[in-house]
């Protein structure tokens, strides 16, 4: 028979250890530099690995494991780095690049010639609780209630920063879209 | 079964991120689904928007986690002895 430990490892490394990516995408996203990402995950895996018997098997062990991500980076890497809000996000215009755009370009065609680097610098300079409401959500598909429970906030406040990240981070690309010539400002 | 109950543009803007979710209730989502077959500004919106999600999914899923510290982590759990069970 297989000890414990065994069993556990087994366990760990069968539901854990797959969703390694999508932690270590959220820790990028939050730490903001490689070398800090790779210290969060490491440090995440481990808590999670010797936590392992708080998760009840079965249950949601990717919303578990970015619990305890977002938890690390708050407790211990938060304080160290990382610049405060480059946008108020607070004055959000709903909509306001479709209205811009909606005779130009409706189907948002620019938005293809922006490239991967770029959309990931713009959303780096959204402010913490937006940037990772957006990452939980657009990067990693979790539901509203999973993004809820991991950050700790109710769904509705996931709603409402959910619209707010978007809608900052759209006028973002389109303001460089525009600054690179992907697209043309409107004369009104 | 009742025909759903109209609303107007801005109730169906407020809800498009969360019709786009799949995360509105079957009626509610109803309601906004008749309001964008009738309004076509609105539908227009809709198909921005969706192109909008779509590509930033498209551009922020190709990270992998990078070997180095996958292999890091494969062998810290493997000695692990701090054992909690």
């Amino acid at each position: 028979m297989a000890a414990p430990a065994d069993n556990r490892r087994e366990a760990f490394e069968r539901e854990a250890l797959p969703l390694l990516d999508a932690v270590y995408r959220v820790a990028l996203r939050l730490a903001g530099d490689e070398a800090q990402a790779d210290d969060l995950v490491q440090e995440t895996m481990l808590k999670a690995y010797r936590s392992w018997h708080q998760y009840k098997s079965g249950t949601n062990v990717r919303a578990w494991l970015l619990t305890i991500l977002r938890h690390t980076f708050i407790n211990e890497y938060r304080k160290k780095k990382r610049a405060g809000p480059t946008v108020d996000v607070g004055e959000i215009e709903g909509y306001h690049v479709f209205h811009e755009v909606q005779e130009a370009d409706p189907e948002g065609n620019f938005f293809d010639q922006i490239v991967d680097d770029e959309v990931l610098r713009a959303i780096d300079s959204l402010p913490e609780e937006f940037r990772e409401t957006l990452v939980l959500s657009d990067v990693e598909q979790l539901t509203y209630a999973e993004i809820a429970e991991v950050t700790g906030v109710p769904v509705g406040t996931v709603k409402s920063r959910l619209f707010r990240a978007r809608q900052a981070l759209q006028q973002k690309l389109y303001d460089y879209a525009l600054e690179m010539g992907y697209i043309k400002r409107v004369e009104r | 079964m009742n025909a759903p109950r109209k609303i107007d543009c801005q109730e169906a803007a407020e809800r498009l991120y969360e019709y786009l979710d799949g995360e509105l209730t079957p009626d509610s989502e109803a309601e906004v689904r008749a309001h964008l077959d009738d309004c076509a500004p609105c539908f227009k919106l809709l198909g921005f928007e969706d192109a909008y999600l779509s590509f930033l999914r498209a551009r922020t899923r190709a990270h992998q986690a990078p070997e180095h510290l996958k292999k890091k982590i494969f062998e810290q759990v493997l000695f692990d002895q701090d054992s909690a069970s």
